[in-house]
């Protein structure tokens, strides 16, 4: 494994960032607010930290499969680092703990906060928490559909259910033209969610940045009450849209718009995807209604399908205190929290993929049950699940549900009650947000022991590397 | 310059840059720093020294008026004017640099230096007269009475109003020191990284020249001295770049023409 070699390609995601810091600098000098400093400042020591390699490491021709982990993983957590700087020199709310565990959060789009004041903070610096969440749902995608699938079958075989029949299909193209292809979804989707929510009624400044937390499935808002600030339908319906389309296999979306055959509307995770939208967005719906919480059908339902999208899709905007609602609403909030979107995008979570398998599987094991000599085939979305895969989705899901019940535990210890500690950890692990109880939908995780936030970054962080990936990253030295 | 020259050249250029930027940071923070801190503590001086002239020029007064009224010494009046005067331009002082916290009080401070100004010229103007009816004993009761009853409550009013101002500017200040030690850590936290990053720099700094300059000139050498010595084969296991990499070329080409010389002497020979 070449250091250098990883060294440099991080510096140039660090440069990324630079830029992007840069940018936000820009913005608070337009706005003439207290972030231009900070963010200049972080952007010239990111520069000088990002491009130092440069100077010295040759461009390499080939890059090795770990060389590549390290690269995506090591980017990962050294812009989280360095996305603490802007934060960290601002001062206000952001202790050092504070700073790290925004920095998580954006970069992981899980969208959680210990600000207790979202709109005290200067434009600049509201920008560059949008821009983490972009940022990191990009790293995502790449991380998703080009890193984990090419480290091979042998070594990385718990990450294989990543891919999807489509993004099989997509492997087939070079790299380059895959990066583009994602890139061109990805960068498209936040125009044109942009553009919508500007003509739905936001400010540009605002409307872009939701657009970014969007697509990122992030949910950093730059109002305290997040979408619920606008009380707007239109607003509203936009972004579930950008946040269900965020949710999807970007190669789907990809095929489904150059009309290629495997597309979203032939895809089997889809479908049972949005057939558990429709369900739990329906109970929910007639839960609060007849709890009279809302007063009519409609309201109820509005409010449902927000809420349902956003966390399912592991976004995490609000429109409601859903601390309010019916138990059962609850419940079933929390499940797809667990739950959340599919393999390939920039939602985090078990995904629906994987859930669908553990149905599968059950229900093979009930016939090879009923039927001792039959061969049973699993398939997903028409293709055979080998024996390999089917055990690295149980194990996934093991390990998932060890983390949620060790993390819950301890948050319990630090004197959190049940239900905060249970859904604050679902939600950090899924990369989702929000959670319930004193973590609900409007509120804020700034009353929570240092050490539990570092507990929280450390659940982002293996949430967002698919678990195996952030344990194959501590333990990299004896990959071979 | 090119090569390896150029790329030393850059790299320390970008340390320069980060130890000029780090300076001038911790320049700009701590020039701040001792700003903030300056102004707290001149406020802070400032209200207790006024406070202090306050109560000094209010017992001026008070013992002036004592003279007047008690042993009857009208020479003690000009003083009494005088600390009156003393004690509204000390007011007026206060005024020019208070919040909008403190101006209400500053206000009833007003209120009561102006009581005793009314209640030295009454006494002057009215009951002097009714004094000086009486014999020179009773007047001196009298004195001792109307002081007693009427100036000494509106003086303990003026200095405990004094004192209430004293405790609402102080209380004004607290957070203002809050203020400043959260200034102080936000003054921290930028020199604190620039340090940072410049540690991770100078460590690359020092991997990178290891890497591709020290360990291939270190293995050219142990390589070529293997040849020399032993007849070993030349051929270093480095990262070769710009000027090393062509010394590593040359050094083999020169190993090369030796060889097919020293065929070609054989073969002559």
């Amino acid at each position: 494994m070449r250091f250098s070699v990883i060294l440099r390609y991080i510096g140039a995601v660090m440069l990324c960032l630079s830029a992007f810091m840069a940018v936000s600098a820009g913005i608070s000098l337009v706005s003439n607010d207290t972030g231009f400093y900070p963010l200049l400042l972080s952007a010239l020591l990111t520069l000088l930290l990002g491009g130092f390699p440069m100077i010295f490491v040759p461009k390499a021709d080939n890059i090795t499969n770990k060389e590549g982990f390290m690269i995506v993983v090591g980017s990962w957590v050294l812009s989280c680092v360095v996305g603490m700087f802007p934060y960290l020199i601002w001062g206000g709310e952001f202790s050092l703990v504070n700073a790290w565990f925004e920095s998580v959060s954006g970069f992981t789009t899980t969208g959680a906060s210990i600000l207790t004041n979202i709109e005290a903070l200067p434009q600049g610096l509201l920008f560059w928490r949008s821009a983490t969440c972009w940022i990191g749902g990009a790293g995502v995608v790449m991380f998703a559909l080009l890193i984990l699938p090419s480290l091979g079958t042998n070594k990385m075989a718990l990450s294989s259910i990543e891919l999807s029949s489509l993004a099989k299909d997509n492997y087939r193209y070079r790299t380059q033209m895959v990066v583009r292809i994602l890139l061109a979804v990805y960068i498209g989707l936040t125009v044109v969610t942009t553009l919508l929510l500007k003509v739905s009624g936001m400010r540009w400044f605002d409307a872009l940045n939701h657009a970014m937390s969007a697509c990122a499935t992030g949910g950093f808002s730059t109002k305290n009450a997040s979408i619920g600030f606008y009380d707007s339908p239109l607003i509203e319906w936009t972004l579930i849209v950008a946040m269900f389309l965020s949710s999807l296999h970007f190669g789907l979306i990809f095929s489904t718009f150059t009309r290629k055959a495997n597309n979203i509307f032939r895809s089997e995770v889809v479908r049972v995807y949005v057939g558990i939208i429709v369900a739990a967005t329906l109970c929910i719906g007639a839960s609060l209604y007849f709890a009279d919480i809302y007063p009519n059908i409609l309201t109820s339902l509005r409010q449902s399908v927000f809420q349902v999208v956003s966390l399912i899709t592991t976004t995490g905007f609000a429109t409601a205190n859903t601390n309010l609602w019916t138990p059962f609403a609850i419940v079933i909030l929390i499940i797809l929290s667990i739950i959340c979107g599919c393999a390939g995008s920039t939602a985090g979570g078990i995904k629906v993929d994987r859930v669908l398998l553990y149905g599968k599987v059950l229900k093979a094991r009930l016939r090879g049950q009923q039927h001792p000599n039959a061969i049973i085939r699993i398939r997903l979305d028409g293709i055979v699940q080998e024996e390999r895969q089917v055990n690295a989705v149980t194990l996934f899901l093991t390990t998932y549900f060890v983390l949620i019940l060790v993390a819950t535990l301890t948050s319990t210890l630090f004197g959190l009650d049940l239900l905060t500690a249970f859904s604050s950890s679902v939600t950090f692990i899924g990369n989702v947000g929000p959670g319930f109880g004193e973590a609900g939908s409007y509120d804020n995780y700034a009353m929570m022991p240092s050490l539990l936030k570092i507990q929280g970054s450390i659940l982002m962080l293996m949430g967002r590397l698919e678990i195996f990936g952030f344990i194959q990253f501590l333990f990299i030295r004896m990959w071979r | 310059m090119k090569g390896i020259g150029k790329r030393t050249t850059i790299a320390f250029l970008s340390i320069v840059a980060l130890l000029s930027v780090s300076g001038v940071i911790s320049l700009f923070e701590l020039s701040n720093l001792s700003y903030d801190t300056d102004a707290i503590l001149s406020a802070n001086t400032r209200d207790i020294g006024v406070a202090r002239d306050l109560l000094r020029s209010a017992h001026d007064h008070s013992r002036a008026m004592i003279d007047v009224v008690v042993f009857d010494n009208e020479s003690a009046r000009e003083s009494c004017n005088k600390a009156l005067s003393e004690l509204d331009s000390h007011i007026a002082l206060l005024r020019d640099k208070a919040s909008a916290v403190v101006q209400g009080s500053l206000d009833t401070l007003s209120i009561y230096s102006g009581e005793l100004r009314h209640l030295a010229d009454s006494y002057s103007s009215t009951e002097r007269v009714v004094i000086d009816s009486l014999t020179v004993e009773l007047r001196k009761i009298d004195g001792r009475k109307w002081y007693k009853e009427r100036y000494q409550p509106a003086h303990n009013r003026l200095v405990e109003q004094v004192e209430r101002y004293i405790t609402l500017s102080h209380s004004e200040l607290a957070p203002r020191a809050a203020q400043l030690s959260k200034n102080a850590y936000r003054s921290v936290a930028p020199v604190l990284i620039s340090l940072l990053v410049m540690i991770a720099i100078v460590l690359m700094f020092y991997y990178f020249v290891y890497i591709y300059m020290v360990k291939p000139v270190l293995l050219i050498n142990r390589s070529l001295s293997d040849y020399l010595s032993f007849k070993l084969p030349y051929k270093p296991k480095a990262n070769m770049v710009d000027e090393i990499k062509e010394l590593n070329d040359n050094i083999e080409n020169l190993i090369n023409i030796s060889k097919s010389n020293k065929k070609q002497g054989g073969d002559a020979i």
